[in-house]
């Protein structure tokens, strides 16, 4: 029963929060390139408004082409409810972290699917470039985690992120931690790998595939993505300073909830401090930041044998 | 190559009109003589366009400006073929940089260049019926077409991998129509094709029967980030003809205004490059605050957002007062210190520098070939600029110097901006004040006659040429230098990765409006 509670405070809470992140992304970008910027919550209101518009459907696509939102909507719930978010022991029991790789991938492929159902160049162009980008990753993701695993003894998602381990746990994981990171710019479609905010259909890489989409379906992507980036938020601050709450006491939960928070207001700014300091990088200089992404993933896990 | 060699290669007479040289040529030899002239003596095609002559000799006029630099002087060979049957040996067979203007004068006049490697059509589209030429006198400006359906085929590769991308007319953001035809394998670009002329303005047609002042109006409305540049080719294109002498106050603040145009967009240019174009977005957000800091100087001197309005024949509309001077001088400083700040902290930036280096190549060669003009191919190593090679207004007595680099990469067209940002700011500053207090404006009156006048904008060379009969425009052809860049894309794209064009597109930052005039 308490498992139950726990899992629906978690969902609700991240669910809530989601939106904001990226509105904090985008504030603290305007912020800090001297613009006065949209308040965070307006994303709120513009994915109700995106959610009441009509859908726009080509007469070309097949059913893949309505079935994605939802099958990638439900990955990211997925997410919100098997990882040690807001409860150490409140996810579904002993899931596996390459699960978590697979349910990751599978996101993707549906995206991936997505775009090429309707037959357009640009979404054809989109996929292409998130498969390049998928096959570079999966290698980091699965070896970060498989060092985590080895420090945590065990490969179930609660071990590892749960049970109060954190980065400073062994000094190889620093390593991993920053492939994690790495990995984590990747998967979310941010700089230096794409850039969430251009306009400019040829350069882009998640959005080419999200571009025939429109209305409910395309709030329910911006969603996901929104709900993805801060599953990976949390989960990065839970690895360095926040630790989620252990039982289902009030004070505890709101210490976890505003440690969320926390994360997340932290987070975001660091992602606009990254987004505006550097350029996006040349798509095929992408391999290079993959390659540092897999050293220090490797890196790290041969230390957690050797030291 | 100078004038007394160049008549070698004439095979009749010459004459000498301003800085003009005007020779008749029979059109079996016309293609022959140009690429002599372009081959043997140097001389870049800066212009060719048509005349409809029926009604005084049953033929149409053919008309090719060449530049020779070396003495400061324009080079017109005419030619007249058969009103009946308008055909002529092609230029384009030999010399590239003929290659649109020829097919814009069969779209527009049904003059047939044979032997034109690319006969298509530029400037109809599918739904324009054959046998359409709008710029003959007998076709009324107002007349409505029948829908067709004429093909327009674009390049198209095929093999295994290779597919196409089809961009715009429609593009995400506020830009003017155009459309983009991407052969690709994988990332990388095998041809690239560009389908502009969407929104064909039908200005020389306008223009037609107007007076000059009735007709700047249109001129600056070709393309409105260069109004005050393309307003003063025409206007030095109408003082010419009529031989009136400009007073030096005049042409110190048309220095100043185009100094201003220039200093306006290489702010916006520097901004979106590399604000937009590589997302390094700081520079977006505060590049085009700056740039609205002289936007809105326009505003307050001009009454308008484009530096238009104060160039008139003849001199212009008015001086400007003490404090005025004052503001444009301490407004365009601090708006050039200010970008040359945020530059500086940019290009510190090893990541944006490497977006930068290598992308968009234009070959001095390709340059050369395609009769480029203005910053992309200064940037190529192409030492040109009117303002060296025609200079204009009060260029002579200013401390202007032109810019080049080498590489033709986009980094090497930013660096040009910046240099040349600098430049302008000197320039302007020395301009404002010269000859302060003298009258700006000079009675025209007008003769009949033609001529040609040419702009160093800061997109490139304007050259207007106008026929001027009874007082009344009868033929005017102002060719924006983006007419001259666009096909420069073929040359650029290839071998670069799709996510780069657009940064290639900004580097070069062509105008859609100039060039469907």
């Amino acid at each position: 029963m308490t498992t139950i509670v726990a899992l629906i405070l978690q969902l609700v809470l991240v669910l809530l929060l989601s939106p904001l992140t990226i509105g904090l992304v985008r504030w603290f970008k305007a912020r800090l390139q001297g613009r006065l910027g949209a308040p965070p919550w307006i994303v709120y209101t513009a994915l109700l408004t995106t959610l009441k518009k009509q859908h726009v459907i080509s007469e070309n696509v097949s059913w893949v082409f309505r079935f994605v939102p939802f099958a990638v909507l439900g990955m990211a719930a997925f997410l919100v409810l098997s990882l040690p978010l807001l409860f150490s022991n409140g996810g579904l029991p002993q899931i596996d972290l390459f699960i978590l790789a697979g349910v990751l991938s599978l996101g993707s492929v549906f995206l991936v699917f997505g775009g090429l159902d309707a037959g357009t160049a640009f979404g054809g162009m989109g996929a292409s470039r998130e498969m390049t980008i998928a096959a570079l990753v999966e290698p980091v993701a699965l070896i970060t985690f498989s060092a985590f695993a080895v420090v945590a003894g065990s490969s179930s998602i609660q071990d590892v992120f749960g049970n109060g381990m954190s980065v400073f746990s062994h000094p190889a994981l620093v390593l991993s931690f920053a492939a994690l990171v790495l990995v984590a710019l990747a998967e979310n479609a941010r700089y230096p790998v794409d850039n969430p905010a251009t306009h400019l259909e040829l350069t882009m890489v998640h959005e080419a595939m999200l571009l025939e989409y429109s209305g409910p379906y395309l709030a329910m992507l911006e969603y996901a993505s929104s709900i993805k980036l801060t599953v990976f938020l949390v989960l990065l601050g839970n690895l360095i300073w926040v630790k989620p709450s252990a039982a289902l006491a009030p004070e505890a939960i709101g210490l976890a909830a505003a440690g969320i928070l926390s994360t997340l207001i932290v987070g975001s700014f660091a992602l606009a401090l990254l987004e505006s300091s550097i350029a996006k990088m040349r798509f095929f200089r992408l391999q290079e930041y993959m390659s540092v992404a897999f050293f220090l993933s490797l890196s790290g896990f041969i230390l957690v044998f050797l030291l | 190559m100078t004038y007394e060699q160049i008549k070698l290669f004439l095979p009749s007479a010459s004459s000498r009109v301003n800085d003009e040289i005007r020779c008749r040529v029979e059109a079996p030899l016309f293609a022959g003589i140009v690429e002599r002239l372009m081959k043997e003596g140097g001389l870049p095609l800066s212009s060719l366009y048509a005349t409809d002559d029926r009604a005084t000799d049953k033929s149409f006029g053919i008309h090719v400006i060449l530049s020779l630099d070396e003495e400061r002087l324009w080079m017109t060979l005419s030619t007249s073929v058969s009103g009946n049957d308008p055909t002529y040996p092609s230029l384009t067979r030999s010399v590239m940089a003929a290659h649109w203007y020829e097919r814009y004068a069969q779209d527009m006049f049904g003059i047939v260049p044979e032997g034109h490697p690319d006969p298509r059509r530029l400037v109809h589209h599918e739904n324009i019926p054959v046998g359409t030429h709008p710029l003959r006198k007998d076709f009324r400006w107002d007349t409505k077409l029948d829908h067709a359906q004429v093909p327009y085929p674009l390049h198209h590769v095929e093999g295994e991998g290779i597919y196409e991308i089809p961009v715009g007319p429609i593009h995400a953001g506020i830009i003017e129509p155009g459309h983009f035809r991407f052969n690709v394998a994988g990332e990388r670009i095998i041809t690239l094709e560009g389908k502009l002329f969407f929104t064909h303005k039908g200005v020389e047609k306008l223009l037609e029967g107007k007076t000059p002042l009735e007709a700047l109006p249109f001129i600056e409305r070709l393309s409105g980030d260069m109004a005050a540049s393309h307003a003063l080719a025409f206007c030095q294109a109408i003082e010419k003809i009529s031989e009136t002498v400009v007073p030096p106050r005049a042409k110190a603040i048309r220095t100043a205004l185009c100094e201003l145009e220039r200093i306006t967009m290489h702010l916006h240019d520097l901004a979106n490059i590399t604000g937009m174009g590589t997302g390094y977005t700081l520079m977006a957000a505060n590049g085009f605050r700056i740039k609205e800091r002289l936007v809105r100087l326009s505003q307050t001197l001009l009454g308008n957002r484009f530096w238009r309005g104060a160039i008139v024949p003849g001199g212009v509309s008015r001086d400007w007062t003490s404090g005025e001077c004052a503001l444009i001088k301490t407004t365009a400083t601090e708006a050039v210190k200010e970008m040359q700040d945020l530059v500086k902290m940019a290009l510190q930036s090893d990541g944006l520098r490497e977006r930068l280096e290598t992308t968009g190549i234009l070959t001095r060669e390709a340059a050369v070939a395609y009769g480029a003009v203005g910053l992309p191919a200064r940037a190529s190593g192409v030492a040109r600029d009117v303002r060296l090679s025609h200079p204009y207004a009060a260029y002579a007595q200013l401390p202007w110097e032109i810019v080049t680099a080498e590489e033709g990469d986009v980094y090497a067209r930013y660096r040009c901006r910046v240099e040349e940002l600098e430049i302008s700011l000197r320039v302007l500053l020395a301009a404002v004040d010269l000859h302060a207090g003298e009258p700006v404006v000079t009675r025209v009156s007008l003769k009949d006659g033609w001529g040609v006048a040419a702009v160093e904008s800061w997109r490139g060379e304007i050259l207007t040429a106008v026929h001027l009969k009874n007082g009344k425009i009868e033929r005017c052809f102002p060719r924006d230098p983006s007419f001259c860049n666009w096909p420069l894309f073929g040359e650029i794209g290839p071998g670069n990765i799709v996510p780069d064009f657009p940064l290639c597109n900004k580097s070069l930052n062509l105008s859609y409006s100039g060039t469907d005039m």
